[in-house]
């Protein structure tokens, strides 16, 4: 459960100020998803471990989130769903994996949609270094689109009703820009 | 001038400004690259209506700098895709100079009428792979908005409306309801049944694609790139599509911009609709 700080007022308009913290909360659940993909992708991480980590990582996602993944020489998008992708990523076994972050995020507006959730996208750049024993390397800088719906909830606390706006992720476009 | 000049070097120098990346094996990467594509359809609204600083931070109604008129010449400037040389350098500073006229300046806005999304997916007929462009509109719905669906267009319909315009087209005769429509069945067995509607017949292939979705005729299979067309700047259309390339010029660019007036519109909405 993730609280926005700041953001407890009772409307449910997302006034700039609570944007700002809404968009913060995202950023650390995006942020927290780089660093589990970094663990699962990593060969030194045992199978267990790996295993403990994609729970985590399924955790930040709504039911049914996919990866579509695209690339400068497929322009066909394959989609995956989150668990599968994180599978898959693992059995690529690098010797080492290393995921940078360019520190650019670009956060758009929140949209309300007709179930009366907000939506929006975040979107970050991520460089991701995979190395071999062998020698082999590979090296891609990919743009990562990611939709983050936005609820208030209430939740009960000491017999006191509390609101709070959580934030989870959702599907994620990841397009390869260059090597 | 000096103003001028004084402006646009503010606004691309942080552009140019972050550090370089350097990666480990000694190559660089310029961040000041990534800030400067128009990462998202959203901030292209954004740079367009001057609702944004350079790192892509947001200004607010009552900001001093919202929507300010210098700060948008210079953001719609650098909205061009440059490579395009069929957009001729007049036409684009016409446009600038109207959609940023103090007097009455032109926004866009997402939650009006007058944009549109293309969308090029891939289809499976039969096991074979086609093409079919969806065309989705933005609508109110519920406690908030949805993008519909609200034409397509498809090579592949196309081909069964090809109807015979001459002399010697297939007809029924004028009598044909003397003899309980008897001779339908030379002519539906034979012709084109095209050629039998009236001549205000307009085909509509969205129903065709509901239609053949519902009876699995067709299934999705993905989408492979999108586009967006505007009306919302009166005088003028313009197109907007992905670049994802190296260098400054990238993101969602304007591809297309043309004058227009709107009489015209319909007949440009047609023609865009029926990818001609």
């Amino acid at each position: 459960m993730s609280f926005s700080l700041g953001a407890m007022a009772q409307t449910d308009d997302v006034s700039p100020q609570r944007k700002q913290a809404i968009d913060s909360l995202a950023l650390e659940k995006v942020r927290d998803l780089s660093k589990y993909i970094s663990i699962i992708g990593d060969k030194e991480t045992a199978y267990s471990e790996a295993n403990r980590v994609m729970d985590r990582a399924e955790e930040l996602f709504a039911p049914d989130s996919e990866m579509g993944v695209s690339s400068l020489t497929t322009e066909e998008v394959e989609y995956y769903k989150v668990r599968k992708y994180f599978e898959r990523l693992m059995a690529l076994n690098y010797d080492n994996v290393k995921i940078s972050w360019y520190d650019i995020h670009y956060i758009s507006d929140l949209e309300k949609q007709p179930d009366g959730k907000y939506v929006g996208v975040v979107t970050v750049y991520q460089r991701f270094e995979g190395t071999s024993d062998d020698g082999l390397n590979y090296k891609d800088t990919t743009k990562k689109d990611i939709t983050i719906y936005v609820e208030k909830k209430k939740t009960q606390i000491s017999g006191r009703t509390i609101e709070f706006w959580d934030v989870m992720l959702g599907d994620i476009r990841v397009t390869e820009t260059s090597s | 001038m000096i103003r001028i000049l004084l402006i646009n070097l503010l606004i691309c120098l942080p552009f140019m400004l972050p550090a370089q990346i350097v990666q480990e094996d000694g190559s660089t990467r310029d961040e000041s690259e990534l800030y400067a594509s128009t990462k998202q359809v959203n901030q292209f609204f954004r740079r367009f209506n001057g609702e944004e600083d350079q790192k892509g931070r947001r200004f607010y109604e009552g900001d001093k700098e919202f929507r300010e008129v210098s700060l948008r010449k210079n953001y719609i400037t650098l909205l061009f895709d440059r490579e395009n040389e069929s957009i001729p350098s007049e036409q684009k500073k016409s446009f600038i100079y109207d959609v940023t006229d103090k007097r009455n300046p032109k926004f866009l806005d997402f939650h009006e009428e007058g944009w549109f999304a293309e969308v090029n997916a891939v289809f499976s007929r039969n096991g074979q792979e086609e093409n079919i462009l969806l065309f989705f509109k933005i609508q109110e719905e519920g406690k908030g908005y949805e993008w519909v669906l609200e034409q397509v267009s498809s090579s592949y319909y196309q081909q069964f409306f090809e109807k015979d315009e001459s002399e010697e087209k297939p007809f029924l005769h004028p009598m044909s309801h003397e003899l309980d429509f008897m001779n339908l069945h030379k002519s539906l067995r034979q012709e084109n049944a095209v050629d039998f509607t009236a001549d205000d017949f307009e085909v509509d292939p969205l129903s065709i694609f509901l239609y053949e979705m519902a009876s699995k005729q067709i299934q999705f299979k993905t989408v492979t790139g999108s586009k967006f067309h505007f009306f919302q700047c009166e005088g003028w259309y313009f197109q907007i599509a992905e670049y994802n390339r190296k260098g400054y010029n990238s993101g969602w660019l304007i591809s297309d911009l043309i004058p227009i007036k709107k009489e015209d519109i319909p007949q440009l909405k047609a023609f865009i609709y029926e990818a001609k």
